[in-house]
């Protein structure tokens, strides 16, 4: 369970970046007050243009930014106020995350369940699981550096995966990656999702959300223009397609 | 404790994999010494050799007749020149290498029990050859001399009324700390500086280059933790360099031939436990300075270049007082105690000496225990920001 309400990411611009973006204001809000709630088994999606806001939302969620002001509840835990209980039960992944390219995928996997604290027989069953199921034994001896992109993906998911996270965060998985590879992902979310897990992941790509979401939110500019379910957003289509009706939407607002 | 040694195991195997960080923290340390030691004296010896037993050309001018058989030398060439002048023109076009010029009235003032003149003229940029040529001119000198002795029947104390002798006081110990106890000091921190380096922009940018810090920040482990295991990690390098450098030292000292033996045997007794412990009561605060300075340094950069930016500077503050420790005078003081890096330098001089002052020693260490303390303190400062942290 997630639980947004009125948050705030508001940062200081320095004269650099006021001449950059052309604005006399001292700050600007890149998340504005922004409210929603995702629930178990169900998968929301968070969509918008580039800039719009998506991947400081989702850092504020999983506690690497801190909101300026407003309140974000994980399983109940305040990101606020404790962190380190909202970081136990979160996964968090993101297309432009890299691994550390001079270790093995056991090293990782192990390295994180240590971060973790994960006690060593939970440890080996759960890496078992996702190892056979990934398909990572195959390759487990080999060091990250000298491995295809689509094999580093999948050490991504059991990395953020090892700990059995009831809340998965995906900031856009899928970016840069190829058909292929992107059908891992898509097919680890509806995992979770049968798992009952609660996940939330960002796409600037309509087709992926139309295939994946029971939830939809659209940011832009730091807005929040659209929260409802993805079946409500259908309807409101109403013959265009669901790209056109995002474009529209996003230049309306 | 546990989150520490996690990251400390976890960055030491990335850390140790790095080809780069491998030859520059420990295979270059560890030859780089002996090298330099060997190839250097090496080369010298050889080019002195060279000079001592080059051949070279002379002429006479007003030379007495017996003067030429003290030159019998199958190196020396006596050549002849008509004037001096065309002499001396051989010498700049470097086809004669030195004039003995006798004064006109050279003969009849030596004889005269007076002071007769030579002048020697050649390039001082030969540096052998005036010894070369004041040798034979000497023993030619010391035959006048016998004979005035005899002339003037005074025994040969007469004319040496006093005899100077000097008796060296320095243990070989203290000798031995003159000799390597400036250098050994400033090879070793400026190993220690250079191992932290890599690491440091590897385990604190790098992370954020390669973008794996996010990540990491969703850990629900102590980020103060990961950051400190990070530094030792560091440290721990900079720390293997420094060591390495010291036994690549202590293994070309033993395997130079020309080490006299006092040497050798004052080497052997100053690596003891006791020395090996107040050179690492030093070393270990030392790394973990420098892992924290550097961490502090390239923290805010964004990418390896921009981290290699701030670092380069670094390298000044610490190749400085390293140095200054070698200048003559430079002693341990209760001034010079405060001085981060010199203190260090100077106190390892002094432990080598065996003259250090246990109260000195206590004080260099506490500086630096407090002075890594505060770089640990500001670099956890700087990691909390979000704005160092990110991207």
């Amino acid at each position: 369970m997630i639980e947004v309400s009125d948050v705030v990411k508001q940062y200081q611009l320095n004269k650099q970046q006021k001449k950059e973006l052309q604005t006399t204001a001292n700050s600007i809000n890149a998340v504005n007050k922004v409210s929603f709630t995702c629930t178990p088994g169900k998968v929301f999606s968070l969509l918008g243009p580039n800039g719009a806001g998506k991947t400081t939302t989702l850092r504020m969620i999983a506690t690497i930014l801190k909101p300026s002001s407003g309140n974000i509840q994980v399983n109940g835990h305040s990101v606020a106020n404790a962190p380190n209980d909202v970081r136990r039960s979160i996964g968090f992944l993101t297309g432009s995350t890299n691994l550390y390219d001079r270790l093995t995928p056991g090293e990782i996997v192990k390295y994180f369940a240590d971060l973790y604290g994960m006690d060593a027989t939970t440890f080996k069953q759960r890496k078992e699981v996702l190892f056979t199921r990934l398909g990572i034994h195959e390759f487990a001896k080999k060091r990250i550096g000298q491995m295809s992109t689509g094999m580093k993906q999948k050490v991504s998911i059991a990395r953020s995966m090892i700990h059995n996270p009831s809340v998965v965060i995906f900031d856009e998985p899928t970016s840069g990656l190829d058909v292929i590879t992107a059908n891992s992902i898509i097919e680890l979310i509806r995992q979770c999702k049968q798992e009952q897990k609660t996940v939330i992941f960002s796409s600037h790509i309509m087709s992926e959300v139309d295939l994946l979401s029971d939830e939809l939110a659209i940011i832009s500019k730091g807005n929040l223009i659209f929260n409802d379910t993805m079946q409500n957003f259908r309807q409101q289509a109403a013959g265009q397609s669901l790209t056109e009706a995002f474009i529209n939407l996003v230049n309306a607002n | 404790m546990h989150t520490i040694f996690t990251v400390i195991k976890k960055e030491l195997i990335d850390t140790l994999r790095d080809r780069r960080t491998l030859i520059s923290a420990i295979v270059l340390p560890i030859i780089l010494i002996p090298l330099l030691f060997f190839g250097a004296t090496k080369l010298t010896q050889n080019l002195i050799q060279k000079e001592q037993t080059k051949k070279i050309k002379i002429t006479f001018f007003g030379a007495p007749e017996n003067i030429p058989s003290y030159f019998k030398d199958e190196n020396i060439e006596l050549v002849n020149y008509f004037n001096l002048a065309d002499a001396k023109v051989a010498i700049e076009q470097d086809s004669l290498d030195a004039i003995i010029e006798f004064a006109p009235d050279f003969q009849t003032k030596v004889n005269a029990m007076e002071t007769g003149n030579i002048n020697v003229s050649y390039k001082t940029t030969e540096t052998a050859l005036f010894k070369r040529i004041s040798t034979k001119l000497e023993i030619y000198k010391a035959g006048i001399l016998q004979d005035r002795i005899q002339t003037l029947n005074i025994s040969p104390e007469a004319i040496n009324p006093i005899n100077i002798q000097q008796t060296d006081m320095a243990s070989s110990k203290e000798q031995l700390g003159q000799v390597i106890g400036g250098m050994l000091p400033y090879l070793f921190i400026i190993m220690c500086f250079l191992g932290c380096l890599y690491p440091a922009l590897d385990l604190i940018t790098g992370e954020k280059e390669k973008g794996t810090i996010e990540t990491l920040l969703t850990v629900p482990a102590s980020r103060f933790h990961i950051l400190l295991g990070k530094m030792l990690a560091i440290a721990l390098v900079g720390l293997a360099a420094a060591v390495m450098i010291l036994i690549g030292l202590l293994v070309s000292l033993r395997l130079f031939p020309d080490v006299p033996a006092e040497f050798l045997t004052a080497i052997n007794s100053i690596v003891s436990v006791k020395f090996v412990m107040m050179l690492f009561g030093m070393l270990i605060p030392l790394s973990i300075f420098f892992a924290g300075l550097l961490t502090t340094m390239v923290i805010r950069a964004k990418s390896f270049k921009e981290a290699q930016s701030y670092a380069s500077p670094a390298s000044f503050v610490v190749i400085l007082p390293a140095a200054l420790a070698m200048l003559p005078g430079m002693e341990l003081t209760w001034s010079t105690v405060w001085i981060p890096i010199l203190n260090v330098a100077l106190a390892t001089k002094e432990i080598v000496a065996e003259t250090i002052q246990m109260p000195h020693y206590l004080v260099v260490v506490l500086s630096l225990v407090l002075l890594s303390i505060l770089s640990i303190l500001i670099s956890y400062k700087q990691f909390g920001k979000e704005s160092n942290v990110l991207n």
